[in-house]
């Protein structure tokens, strides 16, 4: 038997085609639809008429024009890249922990990110301003602290230290920022509706400040994740055997933890605390594609990207022209399947 | 006689407690040496100190060269661990678990050549392992799982290969086919071999040199018939047992009952 005849896991070309038709598809699907709708051809027509040297009249009016893209386009594009960049760094923390319910908010992320957003909406007038918004600074810092907070603790423990340390420690983090959340929370009662609607998550949003806002983050954080694809492989077979198999289980769980909590902050500043996403989309990748990370990463950014544009799209049209916050979304979908995770994670991990 | 490994007053402390004192060893290249010891005698700690998985006094060189100083990748080509108990991903296949083998000469972003996937089918054809190279490892029995370890080991191409008792969650025909392998695959590609055994007889029968260990210690070394001596064995493993020869120059060692029933029959 030769190398030609082994079949190895990888990447097949032709799923990150299908994964890529899809995102176009459903990025298509929520520029035409919505409280007005456009039609394709001049959509279209719109589009090429912004390419340089192109002059074509789309037949949209300025209001339409408007909608198309200060609207739903930075909208679309905050989605998915939202959405991509949770269900990578849900795949990048599952892989680090070995832990299949592993997920970005897992590590006092999003209780520390909570906790900013409050401090902002409550006492956003009185804090000094600088060249970013006070709340998705404070959000950022929050998220950030929430996991450093959480490391500090999880590695001060010295004997019997596991992947499972960490989560332990990630719990009573949260616990804690979340009661000191929920405290300034109750003291500024009048804040309550603006902190409320943050913490479910929402992509509403005007021009493209956001969208540049936490794109160098997301395109950082995830090709440091993706690159970091193999080493996760090999750190599935335990922390003891990947030494022996050359590998330094805690550098590269401390540099994808990193990545994937840098860029979860960032997005969870400008978009609130979208839930489930970084849990459905790697585990459906998993089960249909395989378990390998090299697939299961790449296939995330995608599908997760995807994913959050049709939650997106759901959110602003079924009760429109109300909006339903994108989180009740994410988590009406996410909650079965999470049970369902659970159900058969004998399977799937641990 | 060169020496492939060798180990100078290594020491392991953990949380106070001492679990190797001063241990010495040379192993020979080729050499097949066999670690036998009680439970908690620190049989594990001492292979876990030769792949750099836990911090120890003392200093232990691979051809010469001291490990404390060498990268983790260059450590994990000269030293291949089987483990005792391996941790097996779920969803992993055979192959891609062989393939994991190829890490220490794998780049981490361009990933495997063709070079890295002859060598792990070649392996998997040695192992007999091919037919099964689709299968999930969480599915294999008792002595394929055994086999994919080993191929996984073999995969790393180093000259040193430790076994952490190998054939414990085996039966004895298992047994015998997974050592009369290692021996095999011994003589093929020149390993040296390290390997903690529980069971005597497997000792008695396998390794060229065996050491026992006893509270971290070095208790005895030499040949089967210096190292497992009834006295010997009772002090350490506080068990009784016979010394038989087995008529083609080796021995077995056979437990037996150290009272005999009494007869006190109650019908």
């Amino acid at each position: 038997m030769t190398g030609e005849e082994i079949r190895p896991s990888r990447l097949e070309w032709w799923w990150l085609v299908g994964a890529f038709a899809a995102l176009a598809g459903a990025g298509l699907l929520a520029i035409l639809m919505g409280a007005v709708d456009l039609d394709a051809r001049s959509v279209l027509f719109s589009v090429v008429d912004r390419l340089p040297f192109v002059d074509v009249d789309s037949g949209l009016n300025d209001r339409q024009e408007a909608i198309l893209w200060e609207l739903r386009m930075p909208r679309i594009a905050l989605g998915a890249i939202v959405g991509a960049m949770l269900a990578v760094a849900g795949g990048s923390y599952q892989g680090s922990f070995r832990n299949p319910l592993a997920d970005p908010y897992l590590l006092g992320a999003a209780a520390g990110a909570g906790l900013g957003a409050t401090i902002a909406f409550a006492y956003g007038e009185v804090l000094p301003s600088g060249p970013i918004d006070t709340l998705p600074l404070l959000a950022f810092i929050g998220g950030v602290a929430g996991v450093a907070a959480t490391y500090a603790i999880g590695y001060s423990v010295k004997a019997g230290r596991t992947p499972v340390t960490l989560i332990l420690a990630g719990v009573a983090v949260a616990a804690f920022l979340t009661a000191v959340q929920t405290y300034l929370q109750q003291r500024n009662a009048e804040t309550l509706r603006e902190v409320y609607g943050w913490i479910l998550g929402r992509l509403s949003t005007v021009g493209w400040g956001e969208v540049w806002l936490v794109l160098p983050y997301v395109v950082v954080s995830t090709i440091v994740i993706l690159l970091g694809a193999r080493r996760l492989d090999v750190l599935s077979v335990g922390d003891d055997e990947a030494v022996t198999l050359g590998v330094d289980p805690s550098r590269v769980r401390l540099v994808m933890v990193l990545a994937a909590t840098l860029g979860t902050a960032a997005v969870v500043a400008v978009s609130g605390l979208i839930g489930f996403v970084g849990i459905i989309v790697p585990h459906a990748v998993r089960i249909v594609f395989g378990s390998s990370y090299r697939v299961v990463l790449p296939l995330s950014v995608v599908i997760g990207a995807t994913f959050l544009i049709l939650a997106d799209l759901l959110a602003r049209t079924v009760a429109s022209p109300a909006e339903i916050p994108i989180g009740v979304i994410t988590a009406f979908f996410g909650a079965p399947f999470f049970a369902i995770v659970l159900r058969s994670s004998r399977g799937l991990g641990s | 006689m060169t020496v492939a490994l060798s180990l100078r007053g290594i020491g392991v402390r953990f949380n106070g407690s001492r679990i190797l004192d001063s241990v010495d060893m040379e192993i020979a290249r080729g050499e097949w040496l066999g670690i036998i010891g009680p439970n908690g005698a620190g049989k594990t700690t001492l292979l876990r100190a030769v792949t750099g998985s836990v911090e120890f006094d003392g200093s232990i060189a691979i051809e010469g060269s001291k490990t404390s100083t060498m990268k983790r990748r260059d450590l994990a080509r000269s030293v291949a661990l089987v483990p005792q108990h391996p941790v097996l991903p779920p969803g992993m296949r055979v192959v891609d678990y062989v393939l994991l083998g190829r890490t220490p000469h794998v780049h981490a972003v361009t990933g495997p050549s063709l070079h890295d996937f002859d060598v792990v089918a070649t392996i998997l054809e040695a192992l007999t392992l091919s037919a099964l190279m689709d299968r999930d490892v969480t599915t294999l029995s008792g002595g394929e799982l055994q086999r994919a370890v080993i191929a996984r080991a073999l995969a790393q191409e180093s000259p040193i290969l430790l076994l952490d008792e190998p054939t414990t969650a085996l039966d004895v025909g298992m047994q015998q086919e997974v050592l009369e392998l290692v021996d095999q695959l011994r003589r093929e590609r020149s390993l040296t071999v390290v390997s903690a055994l529980h069971d005597l007889t497997i000792a008695a029968q396998f390794p060229d040199r065996l050491v026992m260990l006893a509270q971290g210690e070095v208790v005895v070394e030499g040949d089967g018939r210096t190292v497992l001596d009834p006295v010997l064995i009772r002090t350490h493993y506080s068990a009784n047992v016979k010394i038989l020869d087995d008529g083609s120059g080796g021995i077995v060692v056979v437990p037996l009952r150290s009272r005999q029933p009494t007869n006190d029959s109650k019908n």
